[in-house]
């Protein structure tokens, strides 16, 4: 077989992506005659999505590991990073050119002001003797190696030009392992946790019809033609090769979603929900549609990459330019020395046709910014709806209304996580400014979400607030310009979430109920479930020995997130520590919610006899997807696998190196490099553990030990509780916001559809009438209605006098008869002598 | 003068006595009466028949008319012979529109009989010497299917013409229904309440 | 005319139009028997009159002791005055039958106490 990258991968990724896109149409089809009551759909399902994760494998092991070789990892060899970290495998030649190329550009910003590459610089001399030969190094990283085609053409109106096509580099290899690993596991455990709905009728305990259960035929063939329709979608999204496709699947995405949280639609909490989560997204999306309008309008493309020829090598046109770039491209073109510089169609044309304005826009640099800055903010409006981030968080914890592999699924691997993919994703077209809003909603997040899961009980929402804060990390991470941190944790999240969230579901199956205070010291009924979930707690909250590569996967990738942020903080300064201090806050409440969970469900006495007696572990089909995802949890993020090599292979272009803002003059994105001197490691890995100590710690002795009891802090604290009870009241203030305002507008047109437009209508229908009476007596009685009558009436008088020779009387017929008779002779006797004379 | 042509004088008396007991059916208020006069104005038409050569004819009307049709009208005269209805008059409105239909009908009736030149009876000496052929056999062979008096006709002529064997067949049957419908009529007696019985 | 006509007779044979007048009159008096007694039996009767009336024509014109070289019918007119006979005889059944039947329902055979199909 031919495994070159340029026509092996196209062609695996691809078969990955549409087998569970075989599977959904297959059980759609034919799901219910699967075996008994639809029970091999669920085989052919996990069969499509684990072939889909072999297909992964190969594309990752045997054609992407093979051809593109890792960069040198950073983890405790941070010293000569400078030297060897050569950013993607491009070749020296064109890396030095462009280098050289940056500094003679007369537009580079360098000589004018504050360079963030200086300031960097000058903020690690310390730690770096040969800084400048950092910069030079990072400064202009060429875009990573990609391989971008499209399979197919969907039409081209004009300029745009839709397109099915791929955007292949070692983040969507990456993304495409994870997800299909994911899912396979979670699809194995859904064979288990689904168990009931082989069962038909399905009795659903939670819905009373008529004072009885629900009895309903079961679904189970349907929760995996759903599953398979989601894992189809999220691997859209990872290899869609524009804008226009990620769209479509990020709505297949939302209304696959939509299906899932909603699959016990006939409880009213799960279809409202599956409402809030579909409307929600769809405020986001809106803002989406805004970027990528804003995109298309000025870049006239929606290609992530440049045109490329069967063997991978972008075409050029004959002088030497790229044939069709991309976005990315004509964002940061290797003019500009890769950094991110509005092209001229993004900026105005009075702008660039009146010569003042344009020397005082150039002066300042500003042109064409603000629009950016829309287009931007516009896109990751999109992932803070698919991600649950801050003004849209609300719908993420009601998710958790669906069965819970499809939470394990919703909010590890596919949906939340698209919406940081697609930030990484569009990553090169964030401007510093984009960057600090998605820092900022990044942080807000992180730290909302952390403390209302402090104050919950359903186990599910507890992980499900715990989400949203992880994705506040990621979101953090990447707006303080850690793109390598962000994704990274995206990946181990994945691992461990996934993991904690199908523990949580064994929990769940074992005693039915999702509250946690009617749990306690399960460890000994079901021991694999608790030691899995210690493992997955151990590797979000990211426990590890300090300063040593070894930890759990947490471990890895928050510490850079926070190394990342102190990063930031330093060169920033002042108010930027803000994002460092929520960071560590964050995960020291991260320890302590986890923690708190795991001892309350796990440990102590049991709070529920009943509950607890009739408790077990669940089958292993269940248990072993725990097992496996468990490894990963720890050991997926450990150096020697090097995945942050595999992600710094896909490093954006000209991201790897920051930025500094336009509008905002004095922010700077550090580079990411930056974050791994030894002062910040040395600082960040102290902070971080030490507040998962003091998280763990807290928890313990108020869960483990008893030592407080949380009722009284409850009491003392009653006004904060009752906020955090409440969750912050967002569903309250929407409420009051949106919903009312919405629900009165609605009224009020109610109001004016009876009062206006159906008053003009029923005028308008009595006109009508009073038209048609008067008619009705001038034309209809008299004319109309004349004619008929008369013409009946003379039927009727002809009829009665016919009616007189009816007699009845024999005799009488006997003389007509005789007389019709002699009156025909006569006639022809007449007749015939007329003719004869 | 020549001499007196007795089957025109036989005609004469037979054609007579049937218009005049006709005319006496017609005129009597009797229903007894009236059968008489029919019996008598039928035998005198036999007569007719038999001047015209029609022997087996003229035998059938006695035979069937005279000895059949009429003692069945006799007997349902005696059958319904009541007094009120032995001697029914006829309204005088009734007679005059009788009579004017009747008479303008046999006006018409004459004067087409007459208005044809061929109809008016053929030379004495062309019919006295005309053999004399019984036509029973005739009549008997024709009911049977086979028309001896066309052998010598043309083919053209004779074509369609396959004697009356399948309408003496209809008749036959014809015959049959029509006697058990009678009985069947005749027997039903009047009920004053009909009810479902068994 | 009609002198010479009744002079003729008695020494020349009669003709067809001399049986058609009999018929005619036997037949008028039939219709006008029927058109004018109120006893059914007396339709009855009349009925039997203008069948007769129509038979003799049939006669008449089947007779080659008549013919003058008009149109004949030949044995085709014994013929069809047998069957004449034969159904006139078979309605006699049939009408007497009903006559009966309306006597025993309506205790009359007064023909115009049937009026029920007055229109």
């Amino acid at each position: 077989m031919d495994l070159t990258p340029a026509t092996a991968l196209p062609k695996l990724l691809a078969a990955a992506w549409l087998l569970p896109l075989a599977s959904f149409v297959v059980i759609l089809f034919v799901g219910k005659r699967l075996g008994p009551h639809g029970k091999w759909a669920g085989y052919l399902a996990v069969g499509a999505i684990v072939s889909a994760f072999l297909l992964s494998c190969v594309a990752m092991f045997a054609v992407w590991l093979p051809n593109h070789e890792l960069p040198v990892a950073h983890h405790g060899e941070h010293h000569d990073e400078g030297d060897q970290h050569d950013g993607a495998p491009a070749d020296d030649d064109h890396q030095h050119g462009t280098a050289a190329l940056l500094q003679d550009a007369p537009l580079t910003a360098c000589a004018d002001h504050d360079s963030p590459f200086q300031l960097a610089a000058f903020q690690e001399n310390e730690a770096h003797a040969d800084g400048h030969a950092v910069e030079e190094g990072h400064a202009a990283n060429p875009p990573p190696t990609y391989y971008f085609g499209d399979w197919y053409s969907l039409g081209q109106f004009g300029a745009l030009k839709l397109t099915i096509g791929y955007y292949i580099d070692a983040l969507t290899v990456t993304m495409f392992c994870m997800v299909t690993l994911i899912a396979s596991c979670v699809h194995i455990y859904a064979l288990g946790y689904m168990h009931d709905e082989l069962h038909d009728p399905y009795h659903d305990h939670e819905v009373i019809v008529h004072g009885h259960h629900l009895h309903r035929p079961g679904r189970f063939h349907r929760f995996f033609q759903y599953l398979s329709l989601f894992c189809f979608s999220m691997l859209g999204i990872v290899i869609a090769g524009n804008v226009a496709m990620v769209f479509v699947f990020w709505e297949l995405v939302g209304i696959c979603s939509y299906f899932l949280i909603g699959f016990y639609f006939e409880r009213h909490s799960a279809s409202t929900a599956a409402n809030k989560a579909f409307i929600v997204n769809r405020v986001g999306d809106f803002g989406m549609l805004i970027g990528m309008m804003a995109l298309w309008a000025s870049l006239g493309t929606f290609a992530f990459g440049d045109k490329q020829d069967a063997k991978g090598q972008t075409v050029l046109t004959e002088s030497g330019a790229i044939a069709e770039p991309g976005i990315f491209s004509q964002l940061r073109t290797a003019e500009n020395g890769y950094r991110l510089v509005p092209p001229a169609s993004m900026i105005a044309e009075e702008t660039r046709n009146d010569p003042a304005i344009e020397a005082e826009d150039a002066a300042a640099g500003k042109a064409g910014h603000w629009l950016l800055l829309v287009a931007g903010v516009g896109i990751f409006c999109g992932c803070v709806g698919k991600s649950a981030q801050f003004p849209l968080h609300v719908w993420l914890p009601d998710a958790m209304e669906g069965p819970t592999p499809v939470s394990a699924l919703v909010h590890s691997a596919t949906m939340v996580a698209a919406g940081v993919y697609l930030v990484g994703r569009f990553y090169p077209a964030f401007c510093p400014e984009a960057l600090l809003v998605i820092a900022i909603i990044g942080c807000i997040t992180l730290s909302l979400a952390a403390t209302i899961a402090i104050t919950a009980t359903d186990i599910k929402r507890v992980l499900a607030y715990s989400t949203v804060s992880q994705l506040g990390y990621m979101m953090l991470a990447l707006g303080l310009g850690g793109w390598i941190a962000g994704l990274f944790h995206l990946i181990t999240h994945a691992f461990f979430k996934s993991l904690l969230f199908m523990c949580s579901g064994s929990v769940i199956h074992a005693v039915h109920t999702n509250d946690m205070t009617e749990m306690g010291g399960l460890r000994k009924k079901m021991p694999i479930t608790a030691y899995t979930m210690l493992i997955g707690c151990l590797a979000i909250i990211g426990a590890g020995v300090p300063l040593t590569p070894i930890g759990f996967s947490g471990y890895f990738s928050k510490d850079s997130i926070i190394e990342q942020a102190w990063s930031h903080a330093q060169t920033n300064g002042g108010v930027y520590w803000a994002f460092l201090a929520m960071a560590v806050i964050g995960a020291s409440m991260t320890a302590f919610y986890m923690f708190r969970l795991w001892f309350m469900t796990f440990t102590g006495a049991p709070r529920d006899h009943h509950k607890y007696d009739h408790a077990h572990e669940s089958p292993r089909v269940m248990t072993g997807p725990l097992v496996l995802l468990a490894i990963f949890a720890i050991a997926v993020a450990w150096p020697a696998f090097r995945l942050t090599g595999l992600l710094e292979q896909a490093q954006p272009v000209g991201t790897a190196a920051g930025g500094s803002g336009v509008l905002i003059e004095d922010l700077v994105v550090p580079a990411e490099h930056l974050s791994h001197a030894p002062n910040i490691k040395l600082r960040a890995g102290l902070a971080a553990f030490s507040s998962a100590f003091i998280g763990v710690f807290g928890a313990a002795v108020v869960y483990l030990w008893g030592y407080l009891n949380p009722r009284e802090i409850k009491q003392t604290f009653k006004p904060i509780y009752t906020l955090l009870w409440n969750k912050w009241y967002f569903d309250q203030l929407y409420n009051f916001l949106f919903i009312q305002p919405a629900l009165f507008i609605g009224r009020q047109i109610a109001a004016f559809d009876r009062g206006v437009i159906d008053w003009f209508l029923h005028a308008c229908a009595w006109t009508v009438r009073l038209f048609s009476m008067v008619f009705d007596v001038v034309f209809d009685r008299t004319l109309v209605d004349g004619t008929v009558n008369t013409a009946a009436n003379w039927t009727w008088d002809f009829g009665l006098l016919l009616r007189r020779f009816q007699t009845g009387s024999l005799r009488q017929y006997v003389l007509f008869i005789v007389m019709g008779t002699w009156f025909m002779c006569l006639a022809y006797f007449a007749a015939a002598f007329v003719l004869m004379s | 003068m020549d001499a007196i042509y007795w089957p025109s004088v036989f005609f004469l008396i037979f054609g007579a006595l049937a218009c005049g007991f006709a005319l006496a059916v017609l005129l009597s208020a009797n229903i007894v009466r009236m059968a008489f006069y029919l019996v008598l104005s039928l035998a005198a038409t036999s007569g007719l028949f038999f001047l015209a050569g029609q022997e087996f004819v003229g035998a059938m009307q006695l035979l069937i008319y005279v000895g059949g049709t009429l003692v069945l009208l006799i007997f349902g005269v005696m059958l319904t012979s009541q007094e009120r209805f032995v001697n029914m008059k006829t309204l005088a409105g009734d007679w005059v529109i009788g009579m004017i239909a009747g008479g303008a009908l046999l006006s018409l009736l004459t004067a087409a009989a007459f208005s044809v030149p061929e109809w008016r009876g053929p030379e004495r000496a062309a019919v006295e010497n005309l053999p004399i052929e019984p036509n029973a056999t005739p009549i008997g062979m024709g009911l049977l299917g086979a028309r001896v008096d066309q052998i010598g006709a043309p083919a053209d002529e004779r074509a369609g013409m396959a004697g009356y064997l399948f309408p003496f067949e209809i008749v036959s049957v014809h015959l049959l229904v029509v006697l058990i419908g009678a009985a069947y009529l005749a027997r039903a007696k009047r009920r004053s309440n009909p009810l479902p019985t068994g | 005319m009609t002198s010479s006509l009744l002079a003729n007779l008695l020494t020349e044979p009669p003709g067809v139009a001399h049986y058609m007048t009999v018929g005619a009159v036997m037949f008028v008096c039939g219709a006008m028997c029927m058109a004018t007694k109120r006893n059914a039996l007396g339709v009855l009767m009349g009925i039997e009159l203008v069948l007769n009336g129509a038979n003799l024509n049939f006669i008449a014109f089947g007779s080659k002791y008549l013919d003058n070289g008009g149109p004949q019918l030949g044995l085709d007119g014994s013929l069809i005055a047998l069957f004449v006979i034969v159904l006139a005889a078979a309605e006699a059944a049939v009408a007497l039958a009903i006559a009966l039947n309306f006597y025993n329902n309506h205790d009359s055979i007064d023909v115009d106490r049937a009026d029920q199909l007055q229109g």
